[in-house]
């Protein structure tokens, strides 16, 4: 029993400091379960999206509580990520170990970069589970009135839009959310990572409002590609109890507190640690 | 559809009956996964056991029986439903209220869902 609590005193570390740093729980609880318990990455990565399930719900409950996510622009592109999530989750059971392996490094470097490189924005995976809406404005060059850009589905985009903003490049978030599915699929990740910058610069979408439907938008994701998983026996109910009942704990408590606390310090500390692991599973890629 | 014309089940009022079963599917799937990790730790049974298969036909019994590997898989097929829930709830918000193309979104939806569980079925167990 001590591997259960251990399991889920790491589950709760990679929600806590998930919620914290805004990195949704997926990015560390896959290095965790392979490097710390020597889980087998597929399995890791089948129980990192049960995981993301149980945050993305719980926090897409309160965003919807608040008004916050945009229903129907959510729905129309979660059409398209649950697509490219059935994609990546017949795509990982053939995939080679390694190469997974390989592709999760590469993820890693580039959130402990992105961790670096960013000033204060609010985080891209996941804004937490109690995380608050407020107005903002969209992108630059995104205003209400900028039609320069419109294509021929602006009838849909304009339905599609909100209040104080317009929808555009529905094109490119079509295609963009294929992508944040398939990528979610194979590396157990929510996605956000995709979904938010691609909402927020290309669609002229408000940043908070495109943090809160990319939450939305992961459970259908996630789930999406959870069903082959669970059918090719890749999440362990053992594994998946602790990890994902630590994870909604530390979301939660995460983002009652991340208003409190000066992520400067934590951010850079975590990028080093991102890094290592992400050293380590490389070396796991080159066998 | 513009927002001035939607109904109010539509908008608002549909935005909050998707947070209560949000809500209550999350909260139902959790607690069900936290009564078989008690199971589990009465069981004596470790996360590094050998992984206890899926098997629907079974999962009644099991859960009858307080199994720990029943309770945990119900958990987890609550938990995985709850955002399909969501979205079949919001097909039939939709409907009601006359937005016949989010019907048509939600229903797409739910069939991708559909073609990957029986993708997922119909490729069976991973050798690997």
């Amino acid at each position: 029993m001590i591997v259960g609590l251990a399991m889920l005193g790491a589950g709760a570390g990679a929600g806590l400091f998930g919620s914290l740093l805004g990195l949704g729980g997926g990015t560390l609880i896959v290095p965790l379960l392979t490097l710390g318990f020597g889980l087998p990455l597929r399995d890791a990565v089948g129980v990192s999206l049960v995981a993301v399930i149980v945050t993305s719900s719980a926090s897409a409950s309160v965003f919807l509580q608040r008004h916050a996510a945009n229903l129907r622009l959510g729905m129309t592109l979660e059409l398209f990520t649950a697509t490219g999530a059935i994609v990546g989750g017949i795509v990982a059971f053939a995939l080679d170990v390694r190469l997974l392996a390989g592709l999760f490094a590469a993820l890693l470097v580039y959130v402990g970069l992105s961790m670096v490189l960013r000033r204060g924005a609010p985080p891209a995976e996941a804004e937490g589970i109690a995380a608050a809406a407020d107005d903002d404005p969209p992108a630059a060059g995104a205003a209400l009135d900028d039609t320069a850009r419109e294509g021929p589905g602006q009838g849909v985009a304009a339905r599609l839009s909100g209040p104080g903003y317009r929808v555009h490049r529905l094109g490119a978030g079509v295609a963009g959310s294929v992508f944040a599915g398939v990528v979610s699929a194979l590396l157990g990740i929510g996605g956000g990572t995709v979904k938010v910058p691609l909402m927020h610069l290309a669609m002229g979408v408000p940043l908070r409002v495109a943090t809160a439907t990319s939450n939305l938008m992961m459970g259908v994701t996630a789930s999406a590609s959870a069903v082959i998983y669970l059918l090719r026996g890749g999440i362990d109910p053992y594994v998946a109890g602790p990890t994902a009942i630590g994870v909604f704990v530390g979301a939660s408590i995460g983002s009652r507190v991340v208003h409190r606390i000066d992520l400067r310090v934590l951010r850079l500390l975590f990028t080093v640690v991102l890094l290592y692991t992400a050293f380590q599973m490389a070396r796991k890629a080159l066998g | 559809m513009s927002q001035a014309a939607r109904t109010p089940l539509a908008g608002d009022a549909l935005d909050a009956a998707l947070a209560r079963l949000l809500a209550i599917g999350t909260f139902a799937g959790v607690g069900l996964l936290a009564i078989g990790v008690g199971l589990m730790a009465v069981a004596g049974r470790s996360p590094l056991d050998p992984k206890a298969p899926f098997d629907l036909g079974r999962l009644p019994v099991d859960v009858m029986a307080g199994r720990p590997e029943g309770v945990l898989w119900l958990g987890l097929l609550v938990v995985i439903a709850t955002p399909s829930a969501r979205v079949a709830a919001s097909l039939a918000g939709f409907a009601m209220a006359g937005e016949r193309a989010m019907v048509a979104v939600s229903a797409a939806i739910l069939l991708v869902i559909a073609v990957g569980v029986i993708i997922g079925t119909a490729l069976g167990e991973s050798a690997a």
